[in-house]
């Protein structure tokens, strides 16, 4: 055993490299230890939840394109009812804007007949008129030596009988 | 071509070799080796300030360089853990793989740097460290599976005893000596390529063998490391495990 002992060198080189190697350990474990095991499990920690947050927004961000995709929807509806209203109206619009166009034309065909027909009295009258004063004078002309104050006005007014019958 | 002796002479640039007879020196716990003592404390101070400064001020969202570092090999071996063993059993057990695997790298890959040596090329340090986990072995596993952990010491008769025990205790010796050869070796070699060459041939290119051993170096620190943490963890989830 002495001459293994002597053939390895072996000393007490052996007792103080453990004591060395324990002195080591202690103060590894005090000092270096527990950070690193400590941010390591924080790192951990912080990627189990983010991997959490981010499945998490995913189910927001999901649920928000679900919203937004139901809102589109309705306001496509929304639109297409507007739209459907419009045309509507504006229809109806027209209809009222050609009833009121038609009933004016109407009116003024009326009161153009109206005034042709008040004209047409007019003339007739002052024609009527001119006719008599003419036929008066013509008739003057030929008998205003014959015929009496009285004969005379016999026929004149016989005469304004007949011009009232004539058709004009 | 020079040979080892004169060497380690020559890169004694500290003057451990004066101390003491040839660098071990009487204590009152007894003789040491002052050059592993003095470079396992320049590791623990290296370790202490990295591993402070890269936890000091720590981000969750937006990690430093070397928090990232120190919280990438922590994961790393906690997953290896956790795939060894029970989640409960294994986070008590972090820190210590943790410390583990940061001293024995940074153990590895101080030797690299001239006139400096890795505390692992040192049987002490890692027959130390390989007793340690041992220990704690034997004791977890008599503190989880109780009566049936000492039972499996004289199974299936007890003829089997001394056959265990060699067993038992060849997980520690073949951890110790695995770690201790490799890095022991790549000193050796880093001193003898040292001494292949003369200045001249150093200059006109012997430096490239030695820039490819010393690339290689920092690789075998690594996997060294890895590995004596492997399989610390391996042997105590043999002895955790429900169903032993």
């Amino acid at each position: 055993m002495e001459s293994v002992i002597g053939a390895l060198n072996l000393n007490a080189t052996l007792v103080a490299q453990i004591f060395n190697f324990i002195v080591l350990l202690i103060f590894l474990r005090v000092v270096v230890y527990k950070p690193i095991v400590n941010v390591l499990e924080q790192r951990q920690k912080a990627i189990a939840d983010n991997v959490a947050a981010a499945e998490e927004e995913r189910k927001q961000a999901e649920a928000l394109r679900q919203s937004y995709l139901a809102e589109m929807q309705k306001s496509k509806e929304e639109a297409q009812a507007i739209i459907q209203q419009a045309t509507k109206a504006g229809e109806a619009q027209a209809q009222q804007i050609l009833e009121a166009a038609k009933a004016e034309s109407v009116r003024i065909k009326d009161s153009a007949l109206a005034d042709i027909e008040r004209e047409k009295e007019k003339a007739v009258a002052i024609l009527r008129e001119q006719v008599v004063t003419l036929s008066i004078m013509v008739a003057n002309k030929v008998v205003s030596k014959q015929i009496t104050d009285n004969l005379q006005h016999d026929m004149v007014n016989e005469f304004i009988k007949e011009a009232g019958d004539l058709p004009c | 071509m020079r040979g080892l002796e004169e060497i380690h002479k020559d890169l004694d640039f500290w003057g451990f070799l004066h101390m003491g007879h040839h660098g071990v020196v009487p204590t009152p716990i007894g003789d040491v080796n002052i050059k592993t003592l003095v470079m396992t404390w320049g590791v623990m101070i290296l370790v202490a300030l990295f591993t402070v400064s890269a936890t000091r001020g720590m981000k969750v969202g937006k990690p430093g360089k070397l928090q990232l570092m120190v919280e990438e090999m922590f994961q790393f071996l906690r997953g290896l853990v956790y795939e060894n063993m029970d989640y409960r059993k294994g986070a008590g057990l972090m820190c210590l793989i943790f410390t583990l695997f940061i001293f024995l790298l940074f153990s590895n890959l101080i030797g690299l740097i001239p006139t400096m040596m890795s505390p692992t090329a040192d049987i002490n340090t890692t027959l130390g460290m390989s007793l340690t986990v041992f220990l704690l072995v034997q004791v977890l596993g008599f503190k989880y599976t109780g009566g049936k952990f000492l039972k499996h010491y004289i199974q299936p008769i007890p003829l089997f005893l001394p056959l265990v025990i060699v067993e038992e205790l060849s997980k520690p010796i073949t951890l110790a000596f695995r770690i201790y050869g490799n890095i022991y070796a790549g000193e050796v070699l880093i001193a003898v390529l040292l001494g292949m060459f003369s200045l001249t041939a150093t200059l006109l290119g012997g430096f490239v063998a030695s820039a490819i051993w010393l690339a290689f170096s920092i690789f075998v620190g690594f996997i060294q490391a890895f590995i004596f943490t492997m399989l610390s963890i391996v042997y105590i989830s043999l002895v955790v495990a429900e169903n032993h």
